[in-house]
């Protein structure tokens, strides 16, 4: 057994293969770039492949992630539009009168405790024009986003709702199975606080979700 | 002209308004956050659509995938940059408080400082 078995508790073989798939993608690339896929342009990929791994010593990350087509294709529609249609509202608030053009900052706690799709999610989000991630504090797990243009207090609420069903599209898609019953536990435990806060003032209730 | 002639005729204008209207949002938005979301977004778009014109000229759709490559790097690319210089610019304070509308960062902000009755403060001494 050696020294890097006895620290990570997988054999030399695990090892190999866990960096399998980034050897392939990066030798994909290579091919791709060079615009041929012949076997000495293949073969010099997996060699500069390796090479870049072995001299960058990249870390082995245990990726455990789902892929569920229909909402990725959903997620991808999503972004596509929220790209576009943001884009366009923003380049015309750019033309017309920038200078009253206001945002807002919100926090929206997240219903996933997993790294990787926070990533995504806080990745996908500043993509689109008009969110950017601003801060994420990964304690408590709320996401604080800044929403451009936004002049009301129902514009926020419009953009939290956004954000939040991003976040549903994107561990839907991409989550594991444990991810996905994790992350409806917490829409239940959520969805009881908002009826309690809801009992409490009757006044905001056209602020929460149906 | 053929369809595709059309096709690359409406999309390549049509990418590089996208990319105007980021770079004269740079000049005329009043925050820098703003200037931040005008000046990375409309571009990818505008990029995209270009792209998407260009690839409607090629003669082999395997000469195409170098320009999906593109698309994908800008995609992973572009949030990162975006994020890193929005979280500087806000922790710097270059946010003014008159453009927004709710603050709410700023508020957990204050609590965490303020009322550290509640266990918050503890965990994070550094911020």
């Amino acid at each position: 057994m050696s020294a890097a078995e006895a620290r990570t508790g997988r054999s030399p073989y695990q090892r190999l293969l866990g960096r399998l798939p980034t050897v392939v993608w990066l030798t994909v690339m290579w091919a791709l770039l060079w615009g041929d896929f012949s076997p000495g342009t293949l073969l010099a990929g997996v060699g500069v492949a390796s090479l870049c791994y072995a001299a960058a010593k990249l870390p082995h990350l245990p990726v455990r992630l789902g892929f569920r087509p229909w909402y990725a294709l959903r997620l991808g529609a999503r972004i596509g539009w929220d790209l576009l249609w943001s884009s366009v509202q923003v380049a015309f608030h750019v033309l017309w009168r920038p200078g009253r053009v206001r945002g807002a900052i919100v926090a929206v706690p997240m219903r996933t405790d997993s790294d990787l799709l926070l990533a995504m999610v806080s990745g996908g989000l500043s993509l689109v024009t008009g969110s950017l991630v601003i801060e994420l504090n990964r304690e408590e797990g709320v996401i604080y986003v800044h929403g451009i243009p936004i002049d009301s207090p129902r514009g926020a609420q419009s953009l939290r709702r956004r954000i939040r069903r991003t976040e549903e599209l994107i561990v839907r898609a991409f989550g594991t199975a444990k991810d996905v019953t994790g992350f409806e536990a917490a829409e239940e435990e959520f969805a009881a606080l908002l009826r309690s806060a809801e009992a409490g003032t009757e006044e905001n209730g056209e602020m929460q979700r149906p | 002209m053929t369809a595709t002639d059309w096709i690359t005729a409406v999309l390549l204008p049509l990418g590089a308004l996208f990319a105007l209207v980021g770079t004269i949002g740079l000049v005329r938005l009043p925050t820098l956050l703003g200037r931040l979301h005008a000046a990375a977004k409309p571009d990818t778009v505008g990029l995209i659509l270009i792209l998407i014109g260009v690839a409607f000229q090629l003669p082999d759709i395997s000469v195409a995938t170098p320009l999906l490559l593109v698309v994908l790097f800008q995609f992973t690319t572009i949030p990162v940059l975006a994020q890193t210089l929005g979280r500087v610019a806000y922790s710097r304070g270059e946010s003014s408080s008159e453009h927004m509308v709710v603050d709410e960062l700023a508020e957990a902000v204050r609590h965490a400082k303020g009322g550290d009755q509640d266990g918050r403060q503890d965990r994070s001494p550094g911020d």
